[in-house]
């Protein structure tokens, strides 16, 4: 038996908070954690606006691009990344070796105070996730709850 | 890696389509946003150049209620077939869960196809993961076409390991088992997180026997 790893709500409640305490602060529309290979771990914010398990898979995807664009610096990654629209942007930054946070802000705010703090958002986000690591809850269910009919239909 | 978010009752799990250039991966997940139901779905995200070649990967994400009381999303990717872009596969590799090794059935295809099986086992294998441990299929796709190889020598080719996968013949064109694969895929890949699970008596018995062709087109190499 392989067990998934899972978030309680009691940890989705905590990563709410700091993402929350983050935007207020930030002034910024939305933050979305997520692992390096596209999976959303938390998001917050105003999400009725675009489709972030797109822009989680875009972002992973351009994070781990640019990744190679450092090396040939000297780097071994880019920490942050900054994406410039005319009135919407996106900043990402670095929580650890498996994980990104992306904000997406607009013309409110300014990308100086989203970098400020995002910094310490990221190393809580990071303290949390290390935490969630290390007391190893996984999740698993029953075969008899899984639908024995095809999971998708054609037409 | 799959993972649970139990406030918002939602399971991701990601599913990876692999196979060599022109193979037909980009076409199978055409075919599937197609045909799903909107509500179901997101959009197809294409990062391809402009002769429409997967540049760095196709993106279809697919929701479904297959566990009771959750939300499973699926996240379906291509990867880039042509040989120069291994980087960018090991990129969509990362945290997979699922496979579909799409193989060009065509008599000229079968090195490449024998290549690009390897090299998904080799970017496995730098991640600490065997091709025996995650749950995958096998589709012989461009059944349609008239230069094909029999599926007994493709079985032999491709699918002669000691734990065999199911294989399905596909036409992805015209979306000929293109949800049969990948409902067997997501099936195996849910059973594989049960409390009872275990993927042998979930996987059904491979469609053919492999055995060594008697004739050998010109042109096919292993």
């Amino acid at each position: 038996m392989n067990a998934i790893p899972c978030l309680t709500i009691q940890d989705v409640a905590n990563l709410d908070g700091v993402l929350g305490d983050f935007l207020k602060k930030a002034e910024a529309e939305l933050t979305v954690v997520i692992d390096r290979g596209g999976n959303v771990i938390s998001q917050f914010g105003d999400m009725t606006v675009m489709d972030v398990t797109i822009i989680a898979a875009l972002a992973a995807g351009s994070f781990a691009a640019t990744k190679e664009l450092a090396r040939r610096i000297g780097e071994i990654e880019f920490n942050a990344l900054y994406h410039q629209g005319n009135g919407n942007h996106i900043f990402m930054n670095s929580v650890d070796d498996d994980t990104i946070m992306i904000t997406v802000f607009g013309r409110q705010t300014t990308v100086g105070l989203v970098r400020f703090y995002s910094a310490s958002a990221a190393q809580n986000v990071g303290a949390l996730l290390k935490s969630l690591q290390t007391g190893g809850h996984g999740f698993s269910f029953d075969a008899s709850d899984i639908t024995a009919a095809p999971v998708f239909a054609d037409g | 890696m799959s993972i649970i978010n139990y406030a918002s009752r939602e399971i991701q799990f990601k599913i990876v389509y692999y196979g060599p250039a022109l193979c037909g991966k980009t076409t199978n997940l055409g075919y599937i946003h197609k045909r799903i139901n909107p509500e179901n779905r997101g959009d197809l995200v294409s990062l391809a150049t402009a002769s429409d070649r997967t540049l760095f990967f196709d993106f279809l994400p697919l929701n479904a209620v297959v566990i009771k009381g959750f939300v499973t999303k699926f996240q379906l990717y291509t990867v880039p077939g042509q040989v120069i872009y291994n980087a960018t596969r090991q990129l969509v590799l990362r945290s997979v869960d699922g496979v579909i090794f799409v193989a060009d059935s065509q008599w000229e295809k079968m090195e490449e196809n024998v290549e690009s099986f390897k090299n998904l086992e080799d970017n496995l294998a730098k991640q600490n993961i065997s091709i025996d441990e995650i749950p995958y299929v096998l589709q012989y796709n461009k059944r349609d076409l008239e230069n094909i190889a029999p599926v007994n020598y493709l079985e032999y080719v491709l699918n002669n390991r000691k734990k065999r996968v199911q294989s399905f013949e596909v036409v992805s064109s015209t979306g000929q088992n293109v949800f049969a694969s990948l409902n067997a895929v997501s099936q195996i890949l849910l059973h594989k997180f049960s409390k009872q699970s275990d993927v042998s008596k979930t996987a059904p018995a491979p469609v053919a026997i492999p055995v060594e062709p008697a004739a050998r087109k010109a042109g096919a190499t292993v």
